[in-house]
């Protein structure tokens, strides 16, 4: 995994922690606040996420002699984040419910004719690169908007798979679905995604 | 024979090399004999690529901050109770 970090390192920075070392500290909030923050993102707000991840830190405190190192630190602290927003929605708010079902998007199942071919193929090839697309301010916040409208746990498992390059099996023991269920999830929110970024880059609108 | 429909069906499993030898070989079979369903799949990897470009934010110095003032608060009233315990 390229974005984990080197396993002795990783260790001895858990040994610093497990000590209680303020330096080990601020370089653990360094580098893995973002990604946490991220996680707290999918299920809250802006300033809601940054207070989870305040008190998460807080936790880890306390809890970090708990950790055996059976996953990877990142896939532990992401854990106890999503707990926590999940506990904090659920407190709040109504329980999502999850839609596993297989199969196409209305929108794409439209598009193939009785025979299974395209009716309505898509036209045009994403040729930019990422890089330079994201540099375009509009196609970001259309991205954000439909980013926060898809369901919480296919956001979750797109993003964390997808931008923070966890493997398949953290996703499933971070949000606690099956393995058949994330392939699922993954499915229905590319689909989205993919309807989305062709419209925009077809009428630039989003 | 896997049909364009079909095809889309399994894609994002095809991206993730999550599909049995017999049906990856059928969608390449597919991919090379259909122009819209290699563009379908080229679309659906690069927006998914979006997501990496996309979320690559920092939270901002002011938070870190924050979090690093009240992680060595927690740590100053912890640590003499964990000298007790040893
Ligand atoms: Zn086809």
């Amino acid at each position: 995994m390229d974005t984990a970090v080197h396993p002795d390192i990783e260790g001895s920075l858990i040994e610093a922690l497990k000590q209680g070392d303020s330096t080990a500290y601020k370089q653990a909030v360094r580098d893995y606040s973002p990604g946490m923050l991220a996680v707290a993102r999918f299920y809250l707000d802006h300033s809601s996420a940054e207070e989870i991840v305040q008190d998460c830190w807080v936790t880890v405190i306390d809890a970090i002699h708990k950790f055996e190192g059976r996953s990877g630190l990142k896939t532990w602290l992401h854990r106890i984040v999503a707990n926590r927003c999940k506990n904090k929605l659920r407190s709040s708010k109504r329980e999502v419910a999850t839609d596993f079902s297989e199969g196409l998007e209305p929108e794409l199942a439209e598009r193939f004719n009785a025979t299974g071919r395209w009716e309505v193929p898509p036209k045009l090839q994403f040729h930019e690169s990422a890089d330079s697309l994201m540099e375009n301010g509009a196609l970001s916040d259309c991205l954000d908007k439909h980013l926060s409208a898809l369901p919480e746990t296919q956001r979750s498992a797109l993003m964390l798979y997808e931008a923070h390059q966890h493997k398949s099996e953290d996703v499933c023991n971070i949000l606690d679905v099956s393995a058949s269920n994330l392939r699922v999830l993954l499915h229905r929110a590319r689909q989205k995604i993919f309807l989305m970024v062709e419209t925009f880059q077809e009428t630039g609108e989003c | 024979m896997l049909m364009c429909r079909d095809l889309a069906e399994i894609a994002s499993d095809y991206i993730d090399g999550e599909l049995s030898g017999r049906q990856n070989l059928s969608v390449k079979m597919h991919l090379m004999m259909c122009k819209d369903c290699r563009t379908f799949i080229g679309n659906l990897r690069a927006s998914t690529e979006l997501l990496q470009a996309h979320s690559a934010g920092h939270p901002d110095e002011e938070l870190l901050r924050r979090i690093d003032e009240r992680v060595s608060e927690a740590l100053k009233t912890r640590r003499p109770r964990d000298k007790d315990d040893e």
